[in-house]
């Protein structure tokens, strides 16, 4: 088998008999090392699902995922997820949180002082390591998540919608930031969003799925130069990229 | 640097002041209220005391009124402490058993629909006029709202919280202590609190119903003797009785789950 991660004919449907939901697949793709994937598609059609199913803390109804070579049986610890609600402890503060990711795990919090400054900076978040979450606002309580998310240096990460509930600005500086992350350490991305334009500035291929029960309706190969910066979104083959994803989901009458 | 903190410690009392001021106005203007409707409606000694009078012939009874304080707090703080010590636990393992959760929660649920106070004659008839069945009815009183505060706490981790965990990999106690616990333990204040605030009640009440000593008794010997002065002094030990209770849980609230405080307050 091959590195990186491997969907074989997955599907799942959560309930039995009468009120069963058929919520996704079957879904075949491959994803390769160190790219970045989006995948995109109206709420509600599988998208959490199929993350969580990656992560091995859903079981798929039929069909196997692979990653790294090995199949996912169970939950896996050598990835970093971010759920779509963050997963942030009130009682604890930015850098309590982030160790905790490290606590959990049994690693020492004591050595890695130092990453966990360098994680915070380079999320501009160093002058908000002792601040408790609810006194952060909705972006800098997301850099923190993904702070805690990507602490213990995985090689795959989930990022389920991370930046869903934030306004467009907030939104902007944040996709920067995982984008420089992203090129320095080039872990195997798969970002969960709703949004486009998003998914296109951010990815590798964007995997486009259909209103439930979600099927892969295209994934399209973005060939346009990293980091994409305001140059690269006003170009004519940004828009293009653009168009091409809308006319799908216009055709599922979605928008 | 001091004078300025000073300046900050009374901006602040004033501050507090004009947020309260009506409140205290409403407080005195109460008591003036009772001190003279006594003398304005001529209302009978032996039925209304004005507060002057309790104050006054509660200080001439105060060595009993301690001694009785003692008594009834006693039996309050016992059965307060049996009731935490076995109600939280128990709540533990219904919130993770699901056998439990199908034999003895719903057992717990039916149980605490029965006014724990209508055993409270049985318990004397059976033990007798002494402590143990007063420590017995408070913590009839207290264990109940305990345990379903726990059950529903420890069973209302999010989602996520719980995928997160099982993606680390870590072992049931190390989740327990550093996620659960800490997550669980405002939905338990609340049992808590709600325990704190009945237990005297049942005290009181159950004294009421037979026993030779504490608050509950003195209050129905003296009000029998037509001494509605004394009577109050006594109700007003027995509220001191309850705040005190209550104003200890609030501050191990405080020091456990400050984040938990501090969340509510900026809301
Ligand atoms: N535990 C569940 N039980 C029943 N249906 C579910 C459950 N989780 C999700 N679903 C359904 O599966 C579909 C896909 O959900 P989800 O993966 O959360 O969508 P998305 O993340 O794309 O918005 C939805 O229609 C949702 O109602
Ligand atoms: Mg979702």
């Amino acid at each position: 088998m091959s590195p990186g991660i491997t969907f074989s004919e997955v599907k799942k449907v959560f309930g039995e008999g009468a009120s069963s939901v058929h919520a996704l697949g079957p879904v075949d793709f491959h994803i390769e090392e160190g790219s970045f994937v989006s995948l995109l598609g109206p709420s509600g059609c599988g998208k959490s699902t199929l993350m969580l199913m990656t992560a091995g803390l859903l079981k798929q109804s039929s069909g196997t995922i692979s990653m790294g070579g090995g199949e996912v049986i169970g939950p896996r610890t050598d990835i970093g997820i971010m759920f779509q609600d963050n997963t942030l402890v009130p009682w604890r503060t930015v850098r309590g949180n982030i160790e905790l990711q490290l606590e959990l795990r049994g690693l020492s919090t004591h050595e890695r002082r130092d990453d966990i400054h360098r994680l915070l900076r380079s999320v501009h978040m160093e002058d908000f390591a002792d601040r408790h979450p609810y006194e952060l606002s909705g972006g800098m309580q997301q850099r923190a998540a993904f702070c805690q998310a990507m602490v213990h240096e995985p090689k795959t990460m989930l990022l389920d919608e991370p930046l869903g509930k934030l306004d467009a600005m907030t939104r902007e500086g944040i996709r920067r930031d995982l984008q420089s992350l992203w090129m320095q350490e080039k872990p195997t991305v798969i970002f969960v969003t709703h949004s486009i334009e998003e998914a296109i500035q951010l990815s590798n291929r964007v995997v486009v799925i259909t209103p439930r029960p979600g099927i892969i309706e295209k994934i399209i190969n973005i060939d346009l130069p990293f980091p994409r910066d305001f140059d690269v979104k006003n170009s004519p083959e940004f828009a293009a990229y653009v168009r091409e994803t809308q006319e799908i989901f216009r055709s599922y009458g979605v928008i | 640097m001091a004078s300025f903190k000073g300046n900050r410690f009374l901006a602040m009392l004033l501050e507090r002041a004009r947020h309260s001021w009506m409140f205290v106005a409403f407080f005195i203007g109460f008591f003036l209220f009772w001190e003279y409707s006594i003398v304005w409606f001529d209302i009978p000694r032996y039925i209304l005391t004005p507060p002057s009078v309790v104050i006054e012939k509660g200080a001439a009874d105060l060595d009993r009124l301690l001694y009785y304080t003692y008594v009834t707090g006693l039996e309050t703080t016992l059965g307060y402490a049996v009731a935490v010590i076995l109600a939280l636990p128990l709540g533990l393992a219904i919130a993770f058993s699901s056998i439990l959760k199908r034999t003895i929660y719903p057992f717990i649920v039916c149980i605490e629909m029965v006014p724990k106070i209508a055993f409270a004659p049985l318990f004397i008839s059976w033990l007798g006029f002494g402590l143990l069945p007063k420590v017995i009815i408070v913590f009839l009183v207290c264990f109940f709202p305990i345990v379903l505060n726990a059950i529903l706490a420890f069973n209302s981790l999010s989602e996520e919280l719980t995928m997160f965990t099982r993606s680390t990999g870590s072992g049931v106690w190390r989740t327990f202590f550093k996620v659960r616990l800490p997550a669980a333990l405002p939905q338990c204040f609340v049992g808590f609190k709600y325990a704190a605030i009945n237990a005297t009640v049942g005290a009181a009440i159950a004294e009421f119903i037979g026993s030779d000593e504490g608050l509950g008794f003195y209050i129905q010997i003296v009000t029998g003797n037509m001494r509605p002065d004394l009577a109050f002094a006594g109700i007003f030990f027995l509220t001191l009785l309850g705040m005190c209770l209550f104003g200890m849980v609030t501050l191990a609230e405080r020091l456990l789950i400050p984040w938990h405080i501090s969340i509510r307050r900026a809301k």
